[in-house]
């Protein structure tokens, strides 16, 4: 169906595409298909019921697909899971009632002339896995604004829905030290394994090295993170482990393995984290991240003795004192309320991290202790005069050597699986509360642009007042521009909170699942290790009893 | 906690108890010696002795007294001293109390309340408390072990400061040794090690048995201090293990309090079983200080003891061969009939040294072997011991991660 506005940013190329207008998840989606030549879907497949059409969830079908995606959208979303209570409703509502809705979303958008500007605070993307995100456009066009339903669903692995999944799950593997000296770096091998349509392949790899990581997640914040979306952090930059394998040999001290391994890992989680949410993995620069086979251009901006480091650390001491300074005026409880459970969520994880260091360091001194223990019984039992005693602390020795390793092993396990998650969200909050902030600077624009409103209206009245037409005119101009300004930026405003809410919402499932699998796997672990100290004894007890 | 207490009371007193005394024959019970109570005040422990007795020499069948750390000392240093006594392994002295570990860490505990939650204090504050009392029984337990000993060697149980010991209702006003004396304690400390060492590189034991058992024994001593140690240091690390769990546990049920009705079942679930894990962690550390430190530990001193057995043994011979010299030099000099005296007297204190040094070399001989069996049987009983307390607290663990991760699956 034709839209009297403008066309939705499916079709309009160029205009999507620009990095600094506010993308959201559907154009972003949008963007890849049209750019593969129109071809639309991801592989992801909807409904059963649009067996031809694999439209791009996100994307509104193309036109012609338009109308009948969004009849059989309908139907479909039935199933999905209400992820949030509006998309459901809408599709499976008849269209008068579905008008009334997009509508809604539609307002929130802004519709002052900014071309990219398009629908779905709805289809913001869920953080992933397990959800089922779905996008309504409404493509119900009385109004002459532009709404397009199409719910196609997108869910990401599990979900009691039998649709099939859209799985992209990458690996970063096999550090390698490149180059020597001050210039070496540490290369990492990046393998994607994915059935998303709009990657070229199946199965690839690519090498990166971590200032390209870091340069992705900078890239990405620029673009999404206006728009209300939790970006994943990065892996911290760390000059005393850049130095090491700057300077170190390769694979030499025991502690810059330790620190790449964590890196590897940490960067591993970045990479899936920021995969399965639906619109950052459309997103250009995150495919070229793990498509491109070239080398990436260097990310200079994200070194720190950059300009541009120079200028991000003004911009954050700036931010930093805005924080502190400007008290919202909170209309909305829920906002309200999820500020403070961030909050003392914040504060509970950073205790909780405290904790599981001190656990780590005091079960790998355990481990320590008790080979230094081993081995000084070892020397008792070769100092001991009767035979099977000494076979007896013989294998006391051995026992404990044995229990070391398995500490050692536990200590691992504690460090990977718990703390290293727990830091990992303590930086996620920190994500979540910049996203906050981004709403909080959207209502200051309006406040500051309500402000600006008035000024030029009183203004214009004074002019009146002299009756000096073109003074008037001049005014008037003025008045009407603020006005939109005002319209944009309360739209802007109540856009990013919508999306945030949804994020949030999505943010909050996954974290408890996260959480929850990491604790499951952590008492997993700590089972199998005492499963282990069990064989241990078991084996050691006849020994002892063989004493004569 | 009740139920910590009085295994970690039961486990001692079995494994102490029985582990070093076991060679010696039970079965003659006329003079029964224990600690039926201990009181803790401030700096002293006073320990109320109980005897029961069918001997003839004690005024009454049965009887109790109260006695200090010190007097302890006291009597094994009126044993130590004793001439007559010189072939014997001395029992080693129970060490003194002390609390101040415990002491230390309950002041950081207070010192910390501030930053935890309530919750969190009074689990420290148990565990501690937990700690206090497990220290207090163990040292309960030595003084009654030293006692035991005494009591049940065929020798030293007629002692007649053994008896005043028991019986003397009485302070026994032994005061701890002022500084001079304890300079003096030092100094003949002092001279004691370098005659040993003086010995050890002159004299030359005629009997081989002895000069390997010496070798032996001083090679033992210096391998199990070290094991000891390291033992000690490995208990120290799993008990702050279990301590970290607190930590972790009340942490996890706080995240599930902010979380809400979620999540919050499910943490509390995994706090509950790392609040569980504690406990049976540090059961499993202090089951590893009693059976293995405190093994070592003892066997430490006890060698340290034969050690000295042997080193007056050798002291013994040592005089005995001076005795010879004086002899042969008194009979070169006095070869008329007039200073026969000089030569009688030579010749009574070599027959005299002869006489102590064949008898202690036999008592010695003893001792040892006694001593060797004594320390097989309680490492074994030990480590048999250790082992099956390990394996049960590993089967208890894997318990109850089982059921933490069952009940977890039914809730998802």
């Amino acid at each position: 169906m034709a839209d009297s506005r403008e066309p939705p940013p499916l079709f309009d190329d160029d205009d999507s595409r620009k990095d600094d207008e506010n993308d959201d998840l559907f154009t972003s989606a949008v963007q890849s298909p049209v750019s593969e030549g129109g071809s639309l879907t991801p592989t992801v497949e909807e409904d059963v019921e649009k067996p031809g059409e694999q439209t791009d969830p996100l994307s509104d079908s193309p036109p012609e697909a338009a109308a009948h995606s969004t009849i059989q959208a309908q139907p479909s979303d039935s199933t999905s899971s209400p992820l949030f209570s509006q998309s459901p409703s809408l599709p499976r509502a008849d269209t008068p009632p579905m008008t009334s809705e997009p509508v809604d979303l539609f307002e929130s958008c802004s519709l002052g002339g900014n071309d990219s500007e398009d629908v779905t605070p709805t289809a913001v993307g869920p953080m992933t896995a397990g959800q089922e995100q779905e996008v309504s456009l409404d493509d119900n066009d009385d109004t002459g604004i532009f709404q397009s339903t199409a719910a196609p669903k997108l869910q990401l692995n599990q979900n009691d829905n039998e649709k099939k999944d859209e799985f992209i799950e990458i690996t970063v593997t096999d550090p390698q030290k490149i180059g020597d000296g001050m210039g070496a770096y540490m290369a990492y091998k990046v393998t994607t394994k994915t059935n998303i349509s709009y990657f070229r392949k199946q199965h690839w790899s690519v090498m990166r090295r971590f200032s390209d990581f870091l340069g992705l997640h900078s890239k990405l914040v620029e673009k999404h993170l206006h728009s209300g979306r939790i970006v994943p952090p990065a892996p911290q930059k760390s000059a005393i482990g850049t130095t090491k394998i700057k300077l170190g040999s390769d694979k030499s001290a025991e502690s810059s393995i330790e620190f790449i391994e964590k890196r590897r890992a940490a960067l591993e989680r970045y990479m899936n984290r920021t995969a399965a949410h639906p619109t950052l993995r459309g997103d250009p620069d995150f495919r070229e991240f793990v498509e491109l086979d070239a080398e990436l251009p260097r990310a200079t901006q994200t070194s720190a003795l950059s300009s541009a480091g120079v200028l991000r650390l003004f911009n954050r001491v700036g931010e930093t004192v805005n924080k502190m300074t400007f008290k919202m005026d909170e209309s909305d409880q829920w906002f309200e309320e999820k500020t403070q459970q961030i909050e003392s969520l914040d504060n509970q994880l950073h205790k909780l991290h405290a904790s599981l260091e001190g656990l780590v360091n005091y079960r790998r001194e355990l481990a320590i202790s008790t080979a230094i223990f081993a081995k000084s019984v070892a020397v008792l039992s070769s100092v001991e005069e009767h035979s099977a005693l000494s076979r007896a602390l013989h294998q006391l020795s051995e026992a404990e050597e044995r229990i070391h390793t398995i500490h050692n092993a536990q200590a691992d396990a504690d460090y990977f699986h718990m703390a290293e998650t727990t830091k990992d969200y303590i930086a996620l909050i920190a994500a979540v509360k910049d996203v906050f902030h981004e709403r909080v600077k959207a209502f200051q624009m309006w406040q500051h642009s309500q402000q600006m409103l008035a000024k030029k209206r009183e203004a214009k009245a004074k002019a009146e007042l002299v009756a000096k037409p073109d003074k008037i005119q001049q005014a008037q101009a003025e008045v009407t521009e603020w006005e939109t300004k005002v319209e944009r930026s309360q739209e802007e405003f109540e856009r990013i909170s919508k999306a945030i809410k949804k994020e949030i919402d999505q943010f909050e499932i996954i974290r408890v699942k996260d959480f929850k699998e990491t604790l499951v796997k952590y008492l997993e672990a700590l089972m199998t290790s005492q499963q282990q100290i069990i064989k241990v004894w078991e084996t050691f007890i006849p020994e002892a009893k063989a004493i004569v | 906690m009740m139920d910590v207490m009085e295994e970690v009371l039961h486990a001692e007193t079995n494994g102490t108890k029985g582990g070093r005394s076991d060679t010696v024959d039970l079965n003659d019970s006329s003079l029964q010696v224990d600690i039926s109570d201990a009181l803790s005040e401030r700096e002293k422990v006073k320990f109320t002795v109980h005897t029961k007795t069918t001997l003839a020499e004690y005024t009454k069948p049965e009887f109790s007294v109260v006695r200090q750390h010190e007097e302890f000392i006291w009597l094994h240093d009126r044993f130590d001293e004793n001439e007559d006594y010189a072939g014997f392994i001395i029992p080693p002295p129970p060490p003194r109390p002390d609390f101040d570990a415990s002491r230390e860490k309950l002041q950081k505990l207070g010192e910390g309340e501030g930053s935890m939650t309530k919750e969190e204090f009074n689990k420290m504050k148990q565990e501690l408390e937990a700690e206090y009392l497990a220290t207090f029984k163990k040292t309960v337990a030595m003084h009654e072990v030293f006692l035991t000993r005494l009591a049940q060697h065929p020798i030293f149980r007629n002692d007649h400061n053994f008896k005043v010991f028991l019986e003397y209702e009485q302070d026994l006003s032994v005061r701890s040794k002022n500084k001079k004396e304890k300079v003096e304690g030092l100094i003949k400390n002092f001279n004691k090690t370098t005659d040993e060492l003086l010995l050890s590189a002159t004299q030359k034991d005629v009997d081989e048995y002895f000069e390997k058992e010496k070798g032996f024994l001083l090679e033992y001593h210096m391998a199990i201090k070290d094991s000891t140690a390291k033992a000690d240091r490995m208990t120290r690390c799993h008990k702050n293990v279990a301590d970290s769990y607190i930590k972790l546990s009340s942490g996890l049920s706080q995240l599930g309090a902010i979380e809400g009705p979620r999540f919050e079942k499910f943490v509390n679930k995994v706090s509950e079983a790392f609040e569980k894990g504690r406990k049976v962690e540090g059961r499993v550390a202090s089951d590893e200080d009693l059976k293995l430190s405190d093994s070592l530990r003892y066997y430490m001193r006890d060698t340290s003891a034969a050690k000295d057995l042997l080193y007056r043994r050798l002291r013994c011979l040592a005089n005995y061969e001076q005795a010879n010299k004086n002899l042969d030099r008194a009979r070169a000099k006095n070869k008329d009939v007039h200073a026969g005296c000089f030569v009688q007297m030579a010749e009574l204190a070599q027959q005299n040294a002869c006489e102590k040094f064949e008898q202690m070399s036999e008592k010695a001989k003893e001792e040892l072997t006694d001593f060797k069996m004594r320390r097989v049987a309680a490492f074994k009983k030990n480590l048999v011991e250790l082992a099956e307390l390990e394996l049960k607290h590993a089967k208890a663990q894997v318990q109850l991660q089982k059921n933490c991760l069952q009940s977890l699956e039914e809730e998802c």
